[in-house]
């Protein structure tokens, strides 16, 4: 079971005076290479009649882009490969862990850390790009001035329950399918396995989605 | 096991690479693909709309066209009738006209069978007259005396008998 000794903890490598976990980065690249190459696959020969591939991956693209048309509007259009992309990416990593041999790049909290950070980022960045720099300062001190407080919690908690909420499900999930398939093979951790097949894709919705609330949520004028 | 370090950097970096490659690969065909489906279903929906309208355009014409010929069937039906009544009335009355000609025909062979006969029942009165007259004047008159008498005895005759019919 030396699969076991990879979760949680990493190889470690140095670079340019930063630490990097290299098992995590490698399970990324994998990763964006399936993404790359499905969506390739997908989008190479595309027919008006959509077939096998294609089919699903649109289905999973119109989704998304129904949720950004109802939540942001018609602006939201330019996010859309940001968040389609960002969907694909946790739907492949997710369910990468579950093959033998792989780790998911999501069971590090570096990885949906740094994905949280990224869009809460870009949710600052368009919430002053849209309302203007006072307007959006003036933000945190509304209804009343004390409010300042809770409004600045809130902003910080949005990554962490973000990252965490991913974090924490993938790498339970994992745990808990290698624990399983020592404590009892065979039937507990097959069921488990298929459940966990299913966590990774809710889990996914569940980030794509809270990031597509954050973002409308700076996409919107008034405030 | 919740250790942050460079690999946070390194994943959002990785990430924006991942959006950029497919941005650039997958996304504009997708989109592109999606709006030329968007518009040909839409155009598909439009003609049907068209076609229906049209549909229901013929439709109507045609019911207005099958009242009108229902109608026209009708006047059609209608004239003959009258035209059968019309020629009805006019074999009776050609009909009448002929039974009444040959009546009249019949009554005026009557008419000249009758006179036919009476000339002759004439002559022969005249005949037997004669001869009676004869026996008569043989015995008791003069033939002028004779003459007269049987001259008289006719022109009665004619008068009561035969109604005025000249000899």
């Amino acid at each position: 079971m030396e699969h076991g000794h990879e979760i949680g903890s990493h190889s470690l490598a140095h670079f340019a005076g930063l630490t990097f976990n290299m098992d995590t980065l490698i399970m990324t690249w994998i990763t964006m290479a399936i993404v790359i190459v499905l969506a390739i696959a997908a989008t190479r020969r595309m027919e008006l009649r959509p077939r096998g591939w294609q089919n699903f991956l649109e289905m999973a693209v119109m989704y998304l882009l129904e949720q950004m048309e109802t939540n942001m509007g018609s602006k939201g259009q330019k996010l859309a490969p940001l968040i389609i992309t960002l969907f694909l990416f946790l739907v492949v990593g997710n369910e990468l862990g579950l093959i033998p041999g792989f780790t998911s790049p999501t069971n590090d909290i570096n990885t949906t850390l740094g994905l949280a950070l990224m869009i809460i980022v870009i949710v600052h960045v368009l919430a002053i790009k849209n309302k203007g720099f006072t307007k959006y300062i003036k933000h945190y001190f509304e209804p009343y001035i004390p409010f300042v407080v809770i409004n600045i919690i809130e902003e910080v908690a949005k990554p962490i329950t973000l990252s965490f909420r991913l974090f924490g499900n993938i790498l339970a999930g994992e745990i808990l399918l290698l624990v399983l398939g020592m404590l009892v093979p065979y039937f507990v951790p097959t069921l488990w396995l298929a459940f966990s097949v299913f966590v990774g894709i809710v889990q996914a919705f569940i980030f794509t989605m809270l990031s597509i609330s954050y973002l409308s949520n700076s996409m919107q004028d008034g405030h | 096991m919740v250790e942050l370090n460079g690999t946070l950097l390194a994943q959002i970096v990785n990430f924006l690479l991942l959006v950029a490659i497919l941005a650039k690969f997958a996304y504009k065909p997708l989109m592109q693909i999606l709006a030329e489906r968007q518009k040909k279903i839409a155009d598909a929906i439009d003609a049907a709309e068209c076609e229906r309208r049209e549909a229901e355009q013929l439709k109507l014409e045609y019911k207005q066209q099958l009242v009108e010929a229902r109608s026209k069937a009708q006047v059609i039906v209608e004239n003959a009738e009258k035209l059968a009544e019309e020629n009805k009335e006019e074999i009776l009355k050609s009909a009448r006209a002929e039974s009444a000609y040959i009546l009249q025909k019949a009554q005026e062979e009557v008419a000249r069978e009758r006179e036919l006969a009476l000339a002759q029942l004439r002559s022969e009165v005249v005949a037997l007259s004669m001869a009676a007259a004869t026996k008569i004047v043989t015995e008791k008159m003069d033939t002028e005396l004779n003459a007269r008498m049987v001259s008289d005895f006719i022109e009665k005759l004619d008068d009561q008998k035969i109604g005025g019919l000249p000899c």
